[in-house]
């Protein structure tokens, strides 16, 4: 059929368009990143603090998971772009200006310890990249610049946080305080100890302890003699599990209150029965009747084989509010998701509503406190008066 | 760790001697500990001019060993079991694999090469293990305290001071009474006229890593149980800790190790309390090597083997 022959000439236009289309379809599949937002992603996957950053990393891949299956945002998919920081300062700046200079990330949630933010927030800062630290307590991270921002409460309101729970909410008075002997657990104690006389407390003595330690003999014995209405403890679950099993052990029956880091399931695990009745300050509220947190619990101990921490559940907020300030800011544009950050009010955290960002964008948001009951993490109240615990501002 | 303010010494009343005896049953019950895990480092010592740093983790692996064992069978004694099976059998290979090729060295290359061992297994202990550390399931006995006149005794630290006692009693029979221990004693102080009278030095190095990873095993496994826990820095501490008792005990001396680990259990337990607002409790260890080297060098019984 006459139709069926082709010119010479036809056939060039065809095969030219032919190409054409192959061209394009081509470059469409090559650059899905076009279409995608890049969030930059530091998590510790190797070396001391790879318990911490393998749940920080499966959480941050449930939180992008879930956006993208909700329809991502601004019609865009999001896409995780994750480097292994060690928890080191140099691979953190190492692995910021690679995320910088050959991923082009705008945007990045730091999921790993203050040793990494606080090198990572300085190089960030100067390229104009927002960062949230998802749980990095040092002050210096935020301090770096308005392109920072925390989710975590720093030491010292958490103490003072403490201070107020101690001795106005269990209305204990005299109390023995042990100390860990790194930053977190110092300036922890710091601000328990400025804030406790405005509650009436008195502080009997001071004991402390370093990281090694695993083994209380002496200090036991000692607030065993200082014969307190209750003990307040600074450290991690695997410092705070011996020393509530060996207060226990010694006889010693009063409220026993831990810092935030004693917020393991862990704890529990060390400390065994000697755990019940342990105060853990800035806890995470397992129980809470909230859809999101239950179904992140269960999908977390399907994929992990263990229950989630409170580092898990924060890096997965740090993403979740990174997708809402762009969605707010309408842009992927840093200046505009940093406008945006900035004015956060009442955004669901899987630990709760934090109201917002205060100006140096430390986080505003009531403390949670926990008890240990029946081998389990059982609500026991809220430190909700912000003013008693203020971050400090710009 | 350490203290605000120490409390006033004037007012001896009841309260006060439950502290003091509190803290000296805190002492005791560590100065024994130190004792199982440094006693062989000082045979090793004494055997083969070795610092054995790789020690320490042969401690861990028995406290490892205790804990994952007593877990899988729902008994602690058969985690004490392994742990005794295990670690006599890796000590044995560290002198085989590690230290025999490097006999003909410099003694700093077997130590390095000790502390490179050391290293690699706390590695391989977090990998294999994870970070978190391992906790006993059903360890009731963890827990339990006595309660004698007010001072508080908890049944590891009974548990401890009963077993170093047995050990060493047991240690001693055997170098004085049995012939395979008497030629283990002359093989380290006479080697040579040791060898004349028909013993086997090879055999001897053996038994001695043998029983020093044995030692070590039974405190890692005490310690465990004491901690509830077991992480892979589990041996650090006790590392350079029982480096500096060998040192202050006079090198190669088993006596002196004895004593010089009582002391040092005995002053870390006062001394928190009384100088550990300034000074970390890991530190007192080497406060006293320091004192100790300038005004006594020959350490504390000043047994010389050198």
């Amino acid at each position: 059929m006459l139709t069926d022959r082709i010119t010479p000439s036809a056939l060039g236009t065809r095969a030219l368009l032919g190409f054409a289309t192959l061209i394009l379809l081509g470059v469409a599949a090559a650059t899905p990143a076009q279409a995608d937002i890049k969030i930059g992603f530091q998590v510790p996957l190797t070396g001391p603090a790879a318990t911490d950053g393998k749940s920080a990393q499966i959480a941050g891949e449930m939180a992008i998971e879930d956006i993208n299956a909700a329809g991502g945002v601004l019609g865009q998919k999001l896409q995780l772009v994750t480097y292994d920081d060690q928890a080191k300062s140099d691979q953190a700046i190492f692995t910021a200006n690679k995320l910088i200079g050959e991923d082009g990330v705008k945007l990045v949630v730091n999921g790993s310890y203050s040793a990494s933010g606080r090198a990572a927030a300085p190089v960030f800062q100067k390229a104009g990249v927002v960062m949230i630290a998802a749980y990095g307590v040092h002050p210096d991270i935020t301090r770096a610049g308005d392109y920072m921002f925390r989710l975590v409460h720093l030491g010292p309101p958490q103490g003072a946080a403490t201070a107020l729970y101690i001795g106005k909410m269990l209305g204990l008075k005299k109390i023995s305080t042990i100390t860990m002997d790194n930053d977190y657990g110092q300036a922890t104690m710091d601000g328990f100890l400025e804030a406790a006389p405005k509650y009436g407390i008195e502080v009997l003595n001071k004991y402390s302890y370093s990281l090694k330690d695993r083994q209380f003999g002496s200090i036991v014995a000692s607030v065993k003699r200082d014969n307190p209405d209750g003990v307040y403890a600074t450290g991690y679950f695997f410092t705070g599990g011996p020393l509530v099993a060996q207060l226990r052990a010694a006889g010693i029956t009063v409220p026993i209150v831990g810092s935030q880091a004693f917020d393991s399931e862990k704890f529990i695990e060390i400390a065994g029965p000697a755990a019940e009745g342990t105060y853990i300050i800035d806890s995470f509220d397992r129980d809470r009747k909230d859809e999101a947190l239950q179904k992140f619990f269960n999908g977390f101990r399907e994929r992990a084989g263990y229950a989630p921490e409170g580092v898990a559940a924060i890096t997965y907020s740090a993403v979740k509010l990174m997708a809402d300030g762009i969605k707010r800011a309408n842009s992927a544009e840093p200046d505009k998701v940093r406008d945006a950050l900035a004015a956060t009010k009442d955004f669901p955290l899987l630990e709760g509503s934090m109201n917002g960002f205060n100006s140096l964008h430390e986080m505003i948001m009531p403390i949670h406190v926990n008890e240990i009951k029946d081998g389990k993490f059982k609500p026991a109240g809220e430190v909700g008066d912000l003013n008693a615990f203020a971050p400090p501002e710009k | 760790m350490g203290a605000g303010g120490p409390p006033a010494f004037c007012s001896a009343s009841k309260d006060d001697a439950v502290y003091y005896i509190d803290l000296a049953v805190t002492g005791i019950s560590f100065g024994c500990m130190y004792a199982m895990m440094s006693v062989g480092l000082t045979l090793v010592y004494g055997l083969l001019r070795i610092l054995h740093v790789a020690h320490a983790a042969v401690f861990a692996l028995g406290a490892y060993a205790t804990v994952l064992a007593a877990n899988a069978t729902g008994s602690i004694a058969l985690g004490f079991v392994a742990a005794l099976i295990v670690t006599p059998l890796f000590g044995m290979a560290i002198y085989r694999l590690l230290y025999e090729p490097l006999l003909n060295y410099r003694p700093d290359v077997p130590m390095i090469a000790s502390v490179g061992l050391l290293v690699l297994m706390q590695d391989a202990f977090r990998i294999v293990f994870g970070e978190q550390g391992v906790t006993f399931r059903r360890n009731a006995f963890s827990f339990r305290t006595f309660d004698i006149a007010g001072v508080t005794i908890s049944a590891v630290q009974i548990a401890i001071v009963i077993t170093a006692a047995i050990v060493f009693l047991g240690l001693h029979l055997f170098t004085t009474r049995t012939r395979i221990g008497v030629g283990w004693r002359a093989t380290v102080s006479k080697p040579r006229i040791a060898a004349s009278f028909g013993i086997d030095p090879i055999k001897v190095r053996y038994l001695n890593f043998a029983i020093g990873s044995a030692l070590a095993a039974v405190a890692g496994g005490l310690v465990a149980l004491l901690n509830n826990l077991v992480d892979p820095t589990i041996g650090f501490v006790v590392s350079y800790k029982a480096l500096a008792i060998i040192v202050l005990g006079g090198l190669g001396s088993v006596r002196g190790t004895l004593v010089a680990s009582l002391v040092l259990g005995l002053v870390e337990a006062y001394g928190t309390i009384f100088i550990g607002a300034w000074l970390d409790r890991d530190a007192i260890a080497f406060l006293a090597l320091i004192i100790l080297l300038m005004i006594r060098p020959q350490g504390f019984t000043g047994a010389h083997t050198a």
